[in-house]
């Protein structure tokens, strides 16, 4: 773990810190809400009466199960892009595009130069802070998968685009460090679906993170990692999440080849499945994590968000994890 | 020489307005059992005209059904096949779409015709001709797992030629002029290039009088243009949103197989200019004659209905003044 980092940061952490990826499912009443609300019939400080209610209770959730960083959980964000795009200047959200089966999506337009149009997450975190003394973790959507998930009707290339939103987000992250934050995750599922671009979303990463004082995570999943490792080991960060468990831990034998040089935040839920694992299966999976990696370098957290779950599933989980942990910091 | 506005494969299903959202309506009304299945396809049915309509209305020469009956390039066809099972999601290429990943566990078989209903239906409907799409054998193979019947992606690849010929038959038989064959994965293994030309040369015996297209397209097809050049194959449907290069590729070394130049960005919503089309064409209708197809660079489902529709009336718009000037 780079300890000195986290120390120097003031952030005293235990073995195989504990966390999750950001998002939980919204109760019914928010999900309600949230209709109602675009259908003009709530108003906006309603709903976040609402959207507070339910972050706390998200808070108090993870401080009972005793998770070491805490989240906002994200209630009152839809889509993981979607959000952002709503928010930055020069995107707008696009027209319906199906995704798989009978869903689909508003597909987000970069239809001008993007801006930053103030602090986009930093007001959530910092309520989120001032409701638990556990540490909470920035999140925010990452450059590259903003830039590939949305049209781009404005830059040259993608590479253009990418780099005009990585200056953007940087001042997101700026705020994020001058209000307190500490650790910072950045969302990049996108990563390797073009394996040729990584060198442009690594030159996006330092953009976003040279030389400021915060322990960055990225969190990248369901990608084809294989194809970009060990390449994004180059990514300027302190930490890589990972899903792990939806692929059967395969992706472990790839760090056996090429040594995994930073710290892995090992997803070790599968959230897109409804079963609640035993402790039991979650301490075996992060067995084989501290099997590959020294323990000191490994966090554990679920594979992505759990916002697909139910709120009884999601904690179900949580707890099982924790569960795990504590038996392996006590057995090593 | 003659220019035929040609769509790559889907289109659409539903748009913004409600009254575009039909489809959308009725599939959830029929996963929950508030519709029979009748009910469904009854839907769907209108739906592809209409879509095929609005190709039509947009300048296009030569249309498709939208592949609005797909759940997704694999699963439409492997779900009919005898030794698959249908697994989980997978993501389909480099896109934000997700496919049904289909798991061999036996002999390939097909029960019944997979796109002759989908064709009779669709030229029914059309005022002009349409094209039937089919995901070639190699991709099929690529995107499957391998649980039994089969050893190697090579086996399976054939396997899969020999139940997707039926199909080529049949298409070619019911006197489709066009049968394209989609191979994007080809493009991400070049070394197994000879193995696509030995499956898609399964296909090719069956064809009869059809035209057969290979389409590539998701990746840089400069690379293995030389080799795709002694396919089997009548017309080769190439990318060139990937592959910056592959204009002046052609100007310089000609070509052997018709062309069905992917030139519209099927992925992006931004419309293409004069300035950014006729240079190509300039250096590519150079050394072709005969018929050339011209279209977007992929399927349309990737695009918004409003947005794929404005970049099909923009091709047409291209098209004319493209000629004229010429």
């Amino acid at each position: 773990m780079n300890h000195a980092k986290l120390r120097s940061l003031g952030l005293d952490l235990p073995l195989l810190p504990t966390s999750t990826v950001g998002s939980f499912p919204k109760p019914p009443y928010l999900t309600e809400a949230r209709a109602k609300f675009a259908r003009n019939q709530m108003t906006r400080s309603e709903l976040e009466r609402l959207e507070k209610q339910a972050t706390e209770f998200w808070i108090r959730t993870q401080e009972e199960v005793e998770l070491d960083l805490v989240v906002d959980g994200e209630q009152y964000r839809g889509d993981m892009v979607a959000y952002f795009a709503e928010l930055l200047e020069g995107m707008e959200v696009g027209g319906l595009v199906r995704s798989y089966g009978n869903r689909y999506y508003h597909k987000p337009v970069i239809v001008g130069e993007v801006r930053w149009p103030g602090p986009m997450t930093v007001d959530w975190w910092r309520w989120t802070q001032s409701q638990t003394s556990k540490p909470v973790k920035g999140m925010l959507t990452g450059p590259y998968t903003i830039m590939d998930w949305s049209f781009n009707e404005a830059y040259p290339s993608r590479h253009a685009a990418c780099l005009a939103l990585a200056r953007e987000i940087r001042k997101e992250v700026e705020t994020l460090v001058e209000a307190g934050t500490r650790v910072i995750q950045v969302d990049e599922p996108a990563l390797s679906v073009r394996p040729e671009e990584l060198p442009f979303a690594i030159e996006a990463m330092h953009i976003v993170t040279d030389g400021l004082p915060a322990y960055f995570i990225i969190h990248a999943c369901y990608g084809a990692f294989e194809t970009i490792y060990p390449d994004m080991l180059a990514l300027p960060v302190d930490n890589l999440d990972l899903a792990i468990s939806n692929s059967g831990l395969d992706l472990l034998k790839i760090f056996e080849k090429d040594p995994f040089t930073k710290d892995l935040s090992l997803g070790v839920l599968d959230v897109h499945s409804y079963r609640v694992e035993t402790p039991a299966e979650v301490k075996d999976r992060i067995m084989r994590g501290v099997g590959v990696l020294p323990k000191e370098q490994v966090w554990v957290d679920p594979d992505c968000g759990l916002k697909t779950r139910t709120v009884e599933e999601a904690v179900g989980k949580l707890r099982s994890m924790q569960v795990a942990v504590n038996e392996v910091r006590s057995a090593v | 020489m003659e220019i035929l506005l040609t769509n790559h494969g889907s289109y659409p299903r539903i748009g913004d307005a409600p009254e575009l959202q039909r489809h959308r309506r009725a599939y959830a009304q029929f996963e929950r059992g508030e519709i029979d299945e009748s009910d469904f396809r009854r839907v769907e049915d209108e739906v592809i005209a209409q879509a095929i309509r609005e190709q039509a209305a947009c300048g296009l020469d030569v249309v498709t059904d939208g592949q609005i009956r797909w759940y997704d390039p694999y699963s439409h066809f492997a779900r009919r096949f005898e030794g698959v099972e249908i697994n989980g999601l997978l993501r389909y290429f480099d896109t934000n779409v997700y496919f049904r990943q289909p798991v061999i566990i036996g002999p390939l078989r097909r029960r019944a015709p997979i796109l002759l209903p989908e064709f009779e239906f669709a030229r029914s409907v059309a005022l002009k001709p349409v094209k039937p799409v089919l995901t070639g054998p190699y991709t099929l193979a690529r995107g499957s797992i391998l649980k039994g019947g089969y050893r190697t992606v090579r086996e399976m690849t054939l396997a899969y030629a020999e139940v997707l010929a039926l199909e080529v038959e049949d298409l070619a038989r019911a006197g489709a002029r066009w049968i394209q064959v989609d191979e994007p994965a080809v493009l991400s293994h070049p070394e197994d290039v000879e193995l696509v030309r030995e499956a898609v040369g399964r296909l090719a015996q069956v064809k009869q009088v059809a035209q057969l297209i290979l389409s590539t397209f998701f990746g840089d097809v400069a690379p293995l243009y030389q080799e795709l050049q002694t396919f089997p194959v009548d017309f080769l449907g190439l990318d060139f949103t990937y592959s910056p290069k592959l204009p002046r590729l052609i100007q310089e070394r000609g070509t052997t197989r018709g062309l069905c130049l992917g030139l519209v960005d099927a992925r992006n919503t931004k419309l293409e200019t004069k300035d950014q089309i006729f240079p190509i064409l300039d250096m590519v209708l150079s050394r072709i004659g005969g018929i050339v197809h011209l279209g977007p660079s992929c399927g349309l489902e990737f695009l918004p209905r409003d947005r794929a529709q404005a970049k099909l009336q923009n091709l047409k718009a291209l098209r004319d003044a493209y000629i004229t000037r010429v």
